[in-house]
């Protein structure tokens, strides 16, 4: 029960028992100090302290070894990341967000500590979604052999998160070397777990799957946590599937300083939990047994004071963030096109459907890049792939390994994107985000993580994923099949959305995106996959730059600027206007919405002077309204005539094509609204 | 009778009221009571009878002062000795764990060689699992002081006239 155990008081060696006891006096020294950072408005604003933690939090680090194997600390994991080899001194850089903070230089919230070049990931503050992150590295580890395992760190209550079940579920479907650590202190901030749950044992609750072996400790002893954490690192790396490991501990003090567990915990209760110190237990078994003399310890705790201290005195001297590096790492470079720097090609072939060329660019890159990867619902069965067999045949060449359905999960799917890319750098991923744009919602959480890493990150990590997405109507599709997402999306900082309307530009974009690092939305217009006016000649190696319109019909006297389905309602209209009233109107396809190629935009303006903006989305707070913004900020003064917008009505799309029509832009809409603006 | 061990934590509340029940059974025989959280290995091999104060903490974990002492139990040869074990749970509130430190201490003092005295029936408790039952005992006496301490008093006695009968 003790002594036959990996680690035990009387069998561990000293040199081993000294560490530990260096490392757990070290990081309470660290946690008890941080509050007072704030109390002397020095930082560290956020703490969430880990006393009671200390059994588990030095075991994950001790197991973790940073060549082999990756490992997702959440907010609490002081002490973890300290084992794991962090230093005094990052851990209060951290702490006052300095730009020296290894985890990304004080621009993410304190106490969330990481080394990304060490594989200890930078996380979000949303309560276990790094589940996906570290489910996406193990398929990573298992696709390419690799042996380590992925470890993911969390407190009880994150168990209470759909994407936790769905990282589990996928870990245990595709057997993936993954440690799901729940430090099961009780509590949910003030919320005990009783109302989270109805086992006591939260990962009781994945009893019933398969592939999986579940591993009780008590998280407050370093003997039983040690000897946990090997055991299953163990067993995961033999066996190639995931586990969990119920590590049972204590919260000593408040969830964090911004909380006052006496409001909830009575005298008892916090008295209850502070009786159950794990580092006090620890030394008491460290002298009871002969260890170690008083003498021996109070030369290490003496040796942990003067550490502390000159951490402390370096990170002080350490300089702040500046306040002009705030646009740096906000999304990385592109890949950039030397053969078509511009996006235009001049190829006379045979035109193509958009989707043959989506299909065709897909292959190419496939063939191109083996460590490309692409997943989704519908994605690979047989003769299908996708869900409108945009991918269809690429699982016959490139195989299940890259090529391969995803559970209906939407924020499975890009929450262990964003994970696998983190393996390594050459890793290109490709999803289909969710059915239709309209079933997208539920990955919003991994898409608005994703679209932070690279700057929460100071630049060390970048999700290199492309999220194609089969957008907007004229399909009879009503509320759910219809919608078109973009104005939604496009205030996020960090990702990369283009929506192209032509087969050639789907081709070029498709191709920098999937070379490019870093994050795209793909918006794909479904309705014209098959469309004739779609269809182009391509060139076999075409490519478009991000944030480069192209001037799809030139013209003098008004501008149109739009993108994705209604470009061809626009040119429609403008060849319409010239026919029958010699009107001559310039078409801007603005191919990128984000980066937006603004230069484009107001040259037109400054030779035609009028300007409408028409997109499928609604009007209200529509992608249009930050073009009007801007034309009617920086080209106020060749303006002859009102911006207007053209767009949906600020209602769902409905079923009923009656009413589709109704709510959607069309050609009649488009011409009046040009009408209107060329009478001035 | 040869004389009775009784080993508790003195700072505890509920486990120090309980034995002061079960002191109070004993009065007429030869009896010590000593504090657990101090227990050390010539203490505990000095009787052949010995009464534990084993509650359950957290989700089923011994108290710190058992667990700390387990690494020395292990190292002991506890033939000849005779052992009682009270332990108290909340078979409403943690109905998964009910008295389970009493079934880890259980296992722990069997290896040594120990005989574990005072097994009590399960009936009248409604709980969901406990390491501290086997073949429907209780390894010793269950306490619930949140849920049925009105029986408390009536528990104590029983167990008392039992542990005269199979203690040495």
């Amino acid at each position: 029960m003790y002594n036959d155990k990996l680690y035990s008081i009387k069998k561990t060696d000293k040199e081993t028992l000294r560490k530990w006891y260096h490392l757990l006096t070290l990081g309470r020294a660290l946690d008890d100090r941080a509050p007072n950072y704030l109390r002397q408005a020095i930082g560290w604003s956020y703490h969430a302290p880990y006393a009671g933690h200390d059994g588990i939090q030095l075991a994950i680090g001790q197991v973790f070894d940073r060549n082999t194997d990756h490992l997702f600390p959440y907010y609490r994991d002081m002490l973890t990341t300290l084992s794991a080899g962090l230093t005094a001194e990052e851990i209060i850089l951290n702490g006052i967000s300095k730009a020296t903070d290894v985890a990304g230089g004080g621009r993410h919230m304190s106490n969330h500590l990481a080394k990304p070049e060490w594989n200890i990931h930078n996380v979000s503050s949303s309560t276990g979604s790094h589940t996906l992150h570290a489910a996406g590295v193990g398929r990573a580890m298992k696709k390419y052999h690799h042996q380590g395992v992925s470890i993911s760190s969390q407190g009880e209550s994150s168990v209470s998160e759909g994407y936790v079940y769905e990282a589990i579920n996928g870990a245990s479907k595709e057997e993936l070397p993954v440690i799901f650590v729940f430090q099961d202190n009780g509590y949910g901030i003030s919320v005990p777990k009783k109302d989270q749950t109805a086992n006591r044992k939260v990962a009781d609750n994945f009893i019933g799957f398969k592939n999986l072996k579940i591993f009780h400790c008590n998280g407050k002893d370093v003997f039983d946590s040690m000897t946990t954490m090997v055991e299953a690192k163990q067993w995961v790396i033999e066996n190639q599937m995931p586990a969990i490991v119920q590590a049972n501990c204590v919260r000593m003090h408040s969830h964090s300083n911004s909380d006052r567990h006496e409001l909830y915990r009575d005298d008892y209760e916090r008295g209850y939990a502070a009786e159950y110190d794990p580092l006090a237990k620890y030394r008491r078994l460290l002298l009871r047994y002969n260890r170690f003399t008083e003498e021996e310890l109070k030369q290490i705790d003496d040796q942990v004071k003067q550490e502390v201290k000159d951490a402390h005195k370096k990170a002080l001297a350490a300089p702040n963030p500046d306040p002009t590096s705030i646009f740096d790492f906000v999304i990385p470079d592109p890949y950039v096109s030397v053969k078509y720097p511009e996006g235009i090609h001049n190829e006379q072939g045979e035109p193509k459907k958009l989707i043959e060329a989506l299909n065709e660019t897909l292959k190419a890159e496939f063939r191109h890049n083996p460590d490309t990867f692409i997943w989704g619902q519908d994605m690979a069965n047989k003769d299908k792939g996708g869900i409108f067999n945009v991918s269809k045949g690429m699982q016959k060449e490139f195989g299940i390994e890259r090529v391969f359905n995803a559970p209906i999960a939407e924020d499975f799917i890009l929450g262990t994107a964003n994970g696998m890319t983190r393996f390594n750098d050459k890793i290109r991923v490709v999803v289909e985000g969710a059915e239709f744009a309209d079933y997208f919602w539920p990955a919003m959480e991994q898409f608005v993580l994703s679209t932070h890493d690279y700057w929460r990150t100071n630049g060390k990590f970048a999700p290199n994923v492309t999220i194609r997405l089969a957008s907007g109507g004229y399909i009879g599709g009503g509320l759910y099949h219809s919608q078109t997402i973009e104005a939604s999306l496009t205030s996020l900082p960090g990702v990369r959305i283009v929506y192209p309307s032509f087969a050639d530009d789907a081709a070029g974009l498709l191709r920098t995106s999937i070379r490019s690092k870093g994050l795209t939305l793909f918006l794909e217009p479904k309705a014209l996959y098959n469309a004739s006016e779609a269809m182009t000649a391509i060139p076999d190696d075409f490519e478009v730059p991000f944030g480069k319109a192209r001037i799809r019909r030139e013209g003098s006297d008004l501008s149109i600027i739009t993108y994705g389905n209604t470009t061809h309602m626009c040119l429609e209209v403008a060849k319409k206007l010239n026919e029958e009233e010699d009107v001559d109107i310039e078409v801007v396809d603005i191919r990128s919405l984000v980066p937006l190629d603004k230069e484009t935009i107001l040259e037109s303006i400054k030779k035609t002077n009028r300007a409408l903006i028409v997109h499928e989305d609604k009007v209200f707070s529509g992608f249009g309204a930050e073009i009007a913004a801007t034309i009617a900020n920086e080209a106020f003064e060749y303006l002859d005539a009102p911006i207007k917008r053209v767009g949906s009505t600020f209602t769902p799309v409905g079923f009923n094509r009656i009413l589709e029509a109704a709510i959607l832009p069309n050609t009649e809409k488009i011409l009046a609204a040009a009408r209107e603006i060329l009478t001035y | 009778m040869k004389k009775i061990g009784l080993f508790y934590s003195f700072n505890s509340h509920k486990t120090a009221k309980l034995a002061e029940r079960i002191k109070e059974e004993f009065k007429d025989t030869s009896f010590e009571a000593l504090n657990a959280e101090n227990v050390n290995e010539k203490q505990f091999l000095t009787f052949d009878n010995l009464i534990l104060g084993v509650p359950t903490w957290f989700d089923g974990e011994l108290p710190n002062y058992w667990d700390e002492f387990g690494p020395a139990i292990e190292d002991m040869d506890l033939k000849g000795k005779y052992i009682a074990l009270f332990g108290l749970g909340d078979q409403v509130g943690y109905p998964e764990n009910f008295l389970d430190a009493v079934g880890i201490m259980a296992e722990l003092l069997e290896s040594r060689g120990a005989v574990i005295v005072g097994l009590t029936s399960t009936q009248g408790y409604s709980f969901e699992s406990s390491k501290a039952v086997r073949d429907n005992k209780f390894l010793g006496l269950a306490i619930d002081f949140e849920n049925q301490a009105h029986l408390n008093k009536e528990r104590v006695q029983q167990w008392a006239s039992q542990l005269r009968k199979e203690f040495i």
